[in-house]
């Protein structure tokens, strides 16, 4: 056995690491501050800037239907009948649900959803099952969470995990539904991602997982041939709330 | 363990490449399928060139700072409760790796596809731990694994070079039953896989970026499984080259828009994932966290030419585009690194005496500089390896070598180049035969030479093993006698 | 490291107007001094290229100076590694090209000219020749970019009934930027059918040294280049590069599969059957100038 392990988070690695590529390099260390990076353009803000909710809720429609996504859009008075349609189509036998707290599901006018659903079992995320809520997500049928933001450039739901809500929520059910009220669609990943930067830094966001998830999983590792669903779900379907 | 995939000389390589019919079918086939998507991705983004500006301005900005930026993401890592180990090569990365997969008494682990794990070898030295099992996850490198770790050719589809029926064989030894339908070929690897990953205690994962200013690391994947790599086992190993890294979640954005669409013409693929970690009140996640950054050769590049190669993002999209990764594939290589990317890569980090031939195995189109989304000049570098060889290290003694030495000469001296315009009729007329009717019009009006004598240096048979050569024009009869006469005939006219 | 291949023609692009309003009218009035640059594979194998080339010039009114110490821009030793072995004759041929005081320095190959442009950075730490090197680097011009783009003509006046298509070539193409000038004047030749090329981006093969270094791989890409070409059934193989148009021609000729085809340089079509008072240029016509990169690089 060498030292190694012991060396991890040492000052030393660290130090003998970075001076020696410093020295490789022949420029200083510690330049930063004084040479920050400063973008040459905006393109990341300015592309599909300038857009009303409208236009946006179409341009996501359609980039979402073309990466396999079954795209709803409903009133949240229709929401419920929605979700129980996705349970009998999909032939969903057990259910995993986020557990967030009853003001989140009465917002989506889910708050009686729930009592009476046609489903057995119906597992919850909940922190205090710790790792028992990943073998109920590989043991449900279907999940039914709800998305941060939808992008509307790529068709992409953006999720960070939460207590309620956990990482393999969103991957190891068979068939997923995403939840999105019409008023978090973004333009693209960038606002997005300003959102989290500083959510992460002013301390209101507390995660260590932010999912990009940008319909259903895929592979075109045999020939070439694209293949929907290989490790996560098979199919996925995105709900937009108008009224939202 | 070096990233060399074979021991077989180059020209055998080449050869066997050339008669692999079915390879170079798929390897085009991929190609052009690429070609339509990536353009299209592309296109629809606005403003490509100015994408890759910013682009290769953020590679280049974090190059010249590395070490203010590794410093930064590991203080952050450690902040968050991970551990940071940093390797100056394959060797410490992967032993690393190894006492602490002891250490964790880990019996499953599973891993998702990375390239540096494969260039540091580490599959095979977790394997000599007893009783520990170890997973490929990602479905063309499960292929590769379960093929007696057959190597990849492709940095981004590894198994191009694998046919569906050949596919079909090696899954019928796990006991797949089916036929050779891809999508249930993929939904047996998944069930198959779906087993393993709940078991699994410790996870290994590469990184397409490491975020400096929250330390994060960014993965950026289609199949889902690195998500579960990074989910379900209790120790998350990430293991990254050191030049990936990025300052903060902005330009990790930028670079997974370009990333996507050169990779695999998508908009952003199925999961694009920032994660570290996991926070004391989540259920799933790793509960230990740990980084190992790599060197092993790349802080060679630093402060030379060939610097800009540290700008890459290992999109593939070189390969995609390259006219001789079409027709030799990976394994003409022999480097996990093939394509453009590889032949500027495989001699600084495998050695010039393994890959020396590489950067002449390409006709420096600069299709690779052209789609690169980085901007990172390969033709150039390519050719750059190229001085390197002959100029540095002095690496051809063959008769090639002497005679572009004497083109040298010719090509600098009027009077030698005059005496070859001279000489070039009378040496070669001999060697030239009459045109047939059936013959390509206009390009052999003094006759066609299509063999030479044996003695006749390698390289003029180089041309004329393969195509037909033109008999020179006569010497009164070139274009530099044709412009004296002309011009007099010019100047009486205009008198 | 050089990351300026595209600036100089970008330029050219986003001040085409200037060109076609002001400088190419101004410049027709005017003398043009205009060396030629033949290239060695004209001058060795080739000279008809070289001919066209110069009457194409003369017609539109330039006067043509001949250099007679130029060689070589370098690329065959330079290309295969030998950067010192070759600074002797990236001298000589940028002196010999630069001791006549022409306006312009003209070749008919994209690749040679964008090696030419090269100098500007070989020479970068060299004060006297970076000087000469930037002059050469302004003045020089690939043909059919010097007639669209410097003379603003749209049509040579050229006659070709036949069906062709057309090889483009990659330095062109990728180190010069230049991918439209030679379809737009190809596209008023009269008489002449043009047809798509199936994979037009895919290098022929040539690569120079490379053809004969790795004989093996430039076989399989000819290969597919010659078939790409022979399906296109077209009568007339035309390039902007004659090396391309010796190997994939000398390619189908060593297949001797019953295939017929006709290998044309560009300046020998913009040259065939002219009728000057065909002649047209640009500013008198609604044509708008097409940008150098067309629709972009990608």
């Amino acid at each position: 056995m060498t030292d190694y392990l012991k060396d991890a988070n040492t000052k030393q690695n660290q130090e003998d690491f970075l001076n020696r590529i410093a020295k490789a390099a022949d420029r200083p260390r510690h330049t930063l501050k004084d040479d920050p990076f400063v973008p040459v353009n905006d393109l990341p803000e300015k592309t599909l800037s300038g857009k009303s909710q409208d236009e946006l809720l179409e341009i996501a429609k359609k980039n979402s239907e073309e990466v396999h996504v079954d795209f709803r859009i409903v009133k949240s008075a229709e929401l419920g009948h929605t979700l129980n349609d996705f349970i009998q189509e999909k032939d969903i036998k057990s259910l995993m649900l986020p557990s967030f707290d009853e003001k989140k599901w009465q917002d989506y006018s889910l708050g009686n959803w729930q009592d009476n659903l046609r489903v057995d079992p119906v597992y919850y995320w909940e922190e205090e099952l710790g790792r028992q809520n990943i073998v109920n997500a590989n043991n449900s049928d279907g999940a039914i969470g709800f998305a941060d933001f939808l992008l509307a450039e790529s068709g992409t739901i953006t999720i960070a995990t939460y207590p309620e809500q956990g990482r393999t929520f969103h991957f190891l059910p068979t068939h997923y539904l995403a939840i999105i009220p019409k008023s978090k669609i973004l333009p693209r990943s960038r606002q997005a991602m300003d959102y989290y930067q500083k959510a992460i830094q002013d301390g209101t966001l507390k995660t260590s997982n932010i999912n990009f998830i940008t319909g259903p999983s895929n592979s075109g590792d045999i020939e070439m041939v694209l293949i929907v669903g290989v490790h996560g779900p098979l199919d996925m379907e995105y709900v937009v709330v108008e009224d939202m | 363990m070096g990233i060399a995939t074979s021991d077989k000389p180059f020209n055998e390589r080449i050869t066997e490449a050339e008669a692999d019919k079915f390879m170079r079918a798929s390897v085009a086939k991929a190609q052009d399928a690429q070609f339509q998507k990536r353009t299209e991705a592309r296109r629809q983004l606005g403003n490509w060139e100015g994408w890759r500006d910013l682009s290769a301005e953020i590679r280049q900005h974090v190059l010249k700072h590395l070490p203010d930026y590794l410093e930064e993401f590991s203080d952050n890592v450690q902040k968050n409760g991970g551990h940071v180990f940093f390797a100056k090569d394959g060797d410490e990365a992967s032993t690393f790796i190894k006492e602490l997969a002891i250490k964790k008494k880990a019996q499953h682990i599973v891993k998702s596809k990375s390239m540096v794990t494969t260039e540091i070898g580490l599959d095979k030295d977790l394997l000599t731990i007893p009783g520990v099992s170890l997973m490929e996850t990602d479905l063309a490198e499960f292929i590769l694994q379960e093929d007696n770790w057959d190597e990849p050719t492709h940095i981004v589809f590894p198994t191009l070079h694998k046919n569906r029926n050949q596919i079909q064989k090696v899954f019928e030894k796990l006991g797949y039953d089916g036929d050779n339908d891809p999508e249930h070929m993929a939904r047996f690897v998944r069930h198959y896989l779906r087993n393993y990953f709940m078991k699994a205690d410790f996870g290994i994962t590469g990184c397409n970026f490491a975020i400096a200013n929250n330390g994060m690391i960014n993965l950026v994947t289609n199949e889902g499984n690195a998500d579960l790599t990074m989910a379900i086992p209790k120790t998350q190993v990430v293991v990254m080259g050191m030049e990936r890294i990025v300052p903060s979640l902005k330009e990790a954005e930028t670079l997974d828009n370009v990333l996507c669409r050169s990779a695999v013409g998508q908009k952003l693929t199925s999961y694009c994932t920032f994660s570290k970690g996991k926070e004391a009140n989540e259920a799933d996640g790793p509960d230990d966290f740990y980084v190992v950054i790599v060197d092993n050769g790349r802080s060679e590049m630093l402060n030379t030419d060939f610097e800009p190669m540290l700008q890459c993002i290992r999109c593939g999209s070189c390969l995609n585009v390259c006219p001789v990764y079409r027709q030799v594939g990976g394994k003409g290589y022999g480097s996990i690194y093939p394509g453009p990317m590889g032949a500027v890569l495989s001699p600084i980090l495998g050695g010039y005496q393994e890959f020396k031939e590489l950067p002449y195995a390409c006709s420096l189109c600069a299709a690779c500089t052209e789609t690169c989304p980085v901007k990172i000049p390969l033709h150039d570098l390519i050719r750059h390896h190229r001085y390197v060889e002959m100029d540095q290290l002095h690496l051809d003694h063959s008769m090639s070598n002497t005679l572009l030495k004497a083109v040298g000469k010719g090509t600098s001296s009027p009077v030698l180049f005059n005496d070859a315009m001279r000489f070039a009729h009378i040496a070669l007329e001999p060697f030239g035969k009459k045109t047939t009717p059936e013959d390509v019009k206009n390009l052999y009006p003094e006759g066609k030479i299509n063999h030479l004598p044996a003695v006749a240096p390698k390289l003029a048979q180089g041309w004329v093993n393969v195509r037909d050569l033109a008999v020179p024009p006569k010497y009164h009869q070139n274009f530099r006698h044709w412009y004296r006469h002309h011009e007099e005939e010019e100047g009486q006219k205009n008198d | 490291m050089r990351y300026t291949y595209y600036d100089k023609h970008l330029l050219i692009f986003i001040g085409f107007d200037y060109f076609k309003e002001a400088k190419c009218i101004q410049l027709m009035h005017t003398y043009m001094k205009v060396c030629i640059f033949s290239t060695c594979i004209v001058d060795l194998l080739y000279p008809d290229v070289g001919k066209a080339t110069v009457e194409l010039l003369q017609r539109f009114g330039c006067e043509t100076f001949f250099p007679n110490k130029q060689i070589c821009c370098g690329q065959p030793t330079y290309n295969s590694g030998y950067d010192k072995e070759t600074m002797a004759t990236f001298k000589n041929q940028l002196d010999a090209l630069l001791s006549i005081d022409a306006d312009y320095i003209v070749g008919p190959t994209g690749s040679c000219v964008a090696m030419l442009h090269e100098y500007k950075d070989i020479f970068k730490d060299d004060p006297e020749y970076a000087k000469k090197a930037q002059v050469l680097y302004d003045k020089s011009f690939e043909l059919t970019q010097f007639i669209y783009r410097v003379l603003g003509i749209l049509d040579c006046g050229a006659e070709l009934d036949d069906t062709a298509t057309f090889h483009r070539s990659c330095h062109m193409t990728r180190l010069l930027g230049e991918r439209t000038a030679p379809i737009v004047l190809l596209e008023h030749v009269k008489g002449l059918q043009l047809i798509p090329l199936h994979n037009i981006q895919l290098c022929c093969g040539f690569g120079g040294t490379f053809s004969v270094k790795e004989p093996l791989i430039s076989e399989a890409m000819v290969d597919d280049k010659a078939d790409n070409v022979l399906k296109t059934k077209a009568h007339v193989l035309i390039a902007c590069e004659q090396t391309c148009l010796m190997n994939i021609g000398g390619r189908i000729n060593r297949r001797h599969d019953g295939s017929h085809i006709k290998i044309m340089h560009i300046a020998e079509v913009l040259n065939h059957n002219v009728d000057p008072s065909r002649i047209t240029y640009v500013k008198d016509t609604d044509h708008v100038m097409v940008p150098a990169n067309g629709n972009g690089v990608f």
